[in-house]
């Protein structure tokens, strides 16, 4: 304004010469003819050039004043390459479009599957709609159309009354498992490790969460439907309805006590520990207990089946009692280099009816892991998203984030679900008692909302095979992802 | 039977941290706060009262309550309550904005007239001239603002209220003239309007505009803005001049029922509108030269508000066939500034 206010009077001040000289030059003319009238003509017509000028900038000052006000309330666009965006000025109010699409091929080497197995899938097809409104309540709803079917894998709401009490209602992740934690984009191995698959995934309920001290010490407590190892509740016998008469229980407590620090050795340091507990009694024809399976995601374990016929009692194997979950987890993030470790132990009682005669036993199955992760184009490890350093383009200098991951992790099932012959809970012959397995892969991020991964595994197994052990298992997995 | 009751303790529990986390939030907010959505020239009227009113509040009640005030051209203003701001009061420049809220918002009752006295107008004023000292160029009544060479300067009819205030009174003296009628006060509205170099968004930009940027000759205004431009920015500088007949404006106030009720606020807004009643809410306005209802502190203040000639939008069909047909989209305001 200023500027412009200097400018209207330079312009008005490059007049008054202008003026004068005209008011010099045309006073000996007015002396021979109108000499009354010149001087106060020329004087009118600067007035009237000095009140354009005055016009114009007052009207350009209130477009200014116009366009200011405009943009305070206007809704605000954000399309960036990875976020799509409209929202309030403030930010207090907004909705947003995100999505993941992973486009996989798994191969499979030797004998260790069938051929059948080899297959390209879509693993994950979801879009999300997410929200904030009034800057405390927040919503999210994820369907995912992948794998061949169509389900609801978030929908909830959310009130963050403040950082320490921020209460969720809906379907969502129980807070349990480390890595099942982590979303999707995070993952460093396009599949979750073994003990993902004793802790649950996503269930339906209610939780109460915050954090303390800057993220130094969150908690999460809940109450849940309940789902069985690794599962979700759209796998019930009705999809996200209750059918057991239970509720699971869930808490967790993580601590990063440097994450506010200036250390940077120990910043990046997390654990905790999370747990679920729920008396669960489940039935021959409904047994709640559940499946496992390799790394390379086929089925290598399941308690027994009904095997009666005609009017003989069903004689599957079934939860009959407490069920209680622990996972102590930890991880580690240096520079670009990262860890992540976890422990997962779930203690089931369980029961089969063989001939009128009901065996019960409590066994615990438990999994570990540990993985490595190294960004070799020096990105920052963390546990929660990350920027690539460059991107990659044709012709373009760059070549994008280079991440090399490794991982070992070992399942455990309890002997005892083997024990008594034919009467066991778990069959011997089809049913593996452990498997390890060891990993290595890598990521390439060309642009922060793409990645292009490659894992091997090789899993090895004790059981499950009529005759010594299952073969081991090689997986080549390869995956195009778009996280957006 | 023990688990149902470990469920409904549960729930109980996050309930209860539901409502903790809410009452946490109200215990901050102890401090009653009031949004009120006023027009361009009540700023000062408005940082005197809130005042008053938050003392005289605090008195009767022991609570402390915040009056947060936003002012811009009454048309805007309506709008952004319309479109979300949270007005726990409305005090406009006229009924047509109130009602804009009600109809159009629907967050308030359309009788919101009837719930205070004189039809929800706690003070009035009126239309004025205000020019540059000496009066150079010897306006004296409307005639003259349509003098060629004469800078009028009034503000947006169509984003403020005071401008339609300007507008109605230039139209109703038109029709007062010998032989005058609607079409010749459309002719003379018109012959005022080609005069205007510059239409503020609202009145206080217009004074800007007239007072601060030097610019016309003749500017249009509120009564009370008029004076507290010659007070404020040098009774050497302006003067007052009052046409032989002007228009009774009257500024309407009412609780925005759909934000009180939300935010908890009603006892609060509602005493606040009625405290612009109280004498001590009148001679607060009277003190802004706002000409009060109430006729004691009326007849104190006499030498400020001269008597004259007064239009009133009844005049006009009142204020829905007013603004239909003067400011609505295609309206008569529209059509003569088109052409």
């Amino acid at each position: 304004m200023n500027i412009r206010r200097a400018a209207a009077g330079a312009s008005i001040a490059a007049l008054l010469p202008f003026a004068g000289t005209a008011l010099a030059q045309s006073a000996p003319q007015t002396t021979q003819s109108t000499p009354a009238n010149a001087e106060p003509d020329l004087r009118q017509e600067i007035e009237e050039q000095k009140q354009r000028l005055l016009i114009l900038e007052r009207k350009l000052e209130i477009q200014q004043e116009a366009a200011t006000a405009a943009a305070a309330t206007a809704p605000r666009v954000t399309a960036t390459a990875s976020r799509f965006q409209i929202g309030s000025t403030d930010g207090s109010n907004f909705i947003r479009f995100r999505g993941t699409l992973f486009a996989d091929n798994r191969a499979y080497g030797g004998d260790s599957a069938p051929e059948t197995a080899d297959t390209f899938l879509l693993r994950s097809v979801r879009p999300t709609f997410e929200g904030t409104f009034g800057g405390i309540y927040d919503f999210r709803f994820t369907p995912d159309f992948g794998s061949g079917r169509s389900i609801i894998v978030d929908a909830y709401a959310a009130a963050r009354f403040n950082p320490g009490a921020v209460v969720t209602v809906g379907k969502f992740k129980p807070s349990v498992g480390l890595e099942r934690l982590a979303s999707e984009p995070d993952l460093r191995f396009m599949e979750r490790g073994l003990p993902t698959l004793l802790v649950p995934n996503r269930d339906l309920g209610v939780q109460l969460s915050g954090d303390f001290a800057g993220g130094a010490f969150s908690y999460q407590v809940g109450y849940f439907n309940g789902v069985t190892d690794g599962q979700s509740s759209d796998n019930l016998a009705t999809p996200d309805v209750e059918s057991d008469t239970g509720g699971d229980y869930a808490a967790r407590v993580f601590f990063q006590p440097f994450i506010n620090s200036e250390n940077f050795n120990l910043r990046g340091l997390g654990f905790g520990i999370g747990s679920t507990w729920q008396d669960l009694e489940g039935a021959a024809t409904n047994p709640y207990l559940p499946s496992y399976r390799s790394q390379g995601q086929l089925n290598v374990f399941s308690y027994r089946a009904n095997t009666a016929i005609g009017t003989t009692p069903n004689n599957a194997t079934f939860s009959n009692g407490e069920r209680l979950r622990l996972a102590p987890q930890l991880y580690y993030y240096r520079g670009s280099f990262g860890f992540l470790g976890e422990y997962t132990q779930v203690k089931q009682d369980v029961s089969r009816t063989v001939a009128a005669t009901t065996f019960s036993d409590t066994l615990t199955n438990s999994a570990w892991q540990g993985q490595f992760s190294w960004f070799i184009t020096g990105e920052e490890e963390a546990y929660k998203g990350f920027t690539p350093g460059s991107t990659w383009q044709p012709g373009k200098p760059g070549t994008g984030a280079w991440e090399l991951v490794a991982r070992i992790q070992e399942l455990d099932v309890d002997d005892g679900a083997f024990t008594g012959g034919a009467n066991s809970f778990a069959n011997p012959l089809t049913a593996i008692s452990k498997e390890s397995a060891y990993g290595v892969g890598v990521n390439w991020y060309p642009w922060n909302t793409v990645k292009l991964s490659f894992n091997y595994d090789v899993t090895s197994f004790e059981g499950g095979a009529a005759t010594g052990d299952r073969a081991d298992e090689q997986a080549y997995f390869t995956r195009f992802a778009i996280n957006y | 039977m023990e688990q149902t009751n470990w469920k409904r303790r549960l729930l109980i529990a996050l309930t209860t941290s539901v409502f903790i986390g809410g009452t946490a939030q109200l215990a901050q907010a102890a401090e009653v706060t009031l949004l009120n959505v006023s027009y361009d020239p009540t700023r000062e009227l408005y940082t005197d009262f809130n005042k008053a009113f938050a003392e005289y509040w605090k008195k009767k009640t022991g609570d402390t309550v915040k009056i947060n005030q936003s002012h811009g051209g009454s048309g805007r203003q309506a709008r952004s309550v319309i479109d979300g701001l949270a007005a726990d009061v409305v005090t406009l420049a006229l009924a047509a904005d109130v009602d804009a809220i009600a109809t159009n918002g629907k967050l308030l009752p359309v009788n919101w007239e009837e719930r205070l006295p004189d039809h929800s107008a706690p003070y009035t004023s009126t239309i004025v001239f205000l020019v540059r000292k000496g009066n150079p160029k010897n306006i004296k009544d409307w005639g003259d603002l349509v003098r060629p060479g004469i800078g009028v300067i009034t503000p947006n009819p169509k984003t403020s209220g005071g401008a339609r205030w300007n507008y109605l009174a230039a139209w109703a003296w038109a029709r007062k003239q010998p032989g005058g009628n609607d079409a010749t006060a459309r002719e003379f509205v018109k012959a005022l309007y080609k005069n205007v170099p510059v239409l503020d968004t609202g009145a206080r930009g217009s004074t800007t505009t007239f007072a601060q940027r030097g610019i016309g000759d003749v500017a249009i205004s509120w009564e009370n803005e008029a004076w507290l431009a010659t007070k404020e920015l040098g009774p050497d500088k302006f003067e007052i001049v009052i046409p032989s007949v002007s228009i009774l404006a009257e500024p309407s106030v009412a609780v925005v029922d759909k934000v009180v009720l939300r935010r908890g606020t009603r006892a609060v807004a509602e005493e606040y509108l009625k405290y612009l009643y109280t004498p001590e809410g009148q001679e607060i306005a009277a003190r802004n030269y706002y000409r009060p209802r109430n006729p004691q502190v009326a007849a104190k203040h006499a030498e400020l508000f001269p008597k004259l000639e007064l239009a009133t939008i009844k005049d006009f069909g009142g204020w829905a066939k007013a603004q239909k047909e003067h400011f609505g989209d295609g309206g008569v305001f529209e059509q003569i500034t088109a052409q």
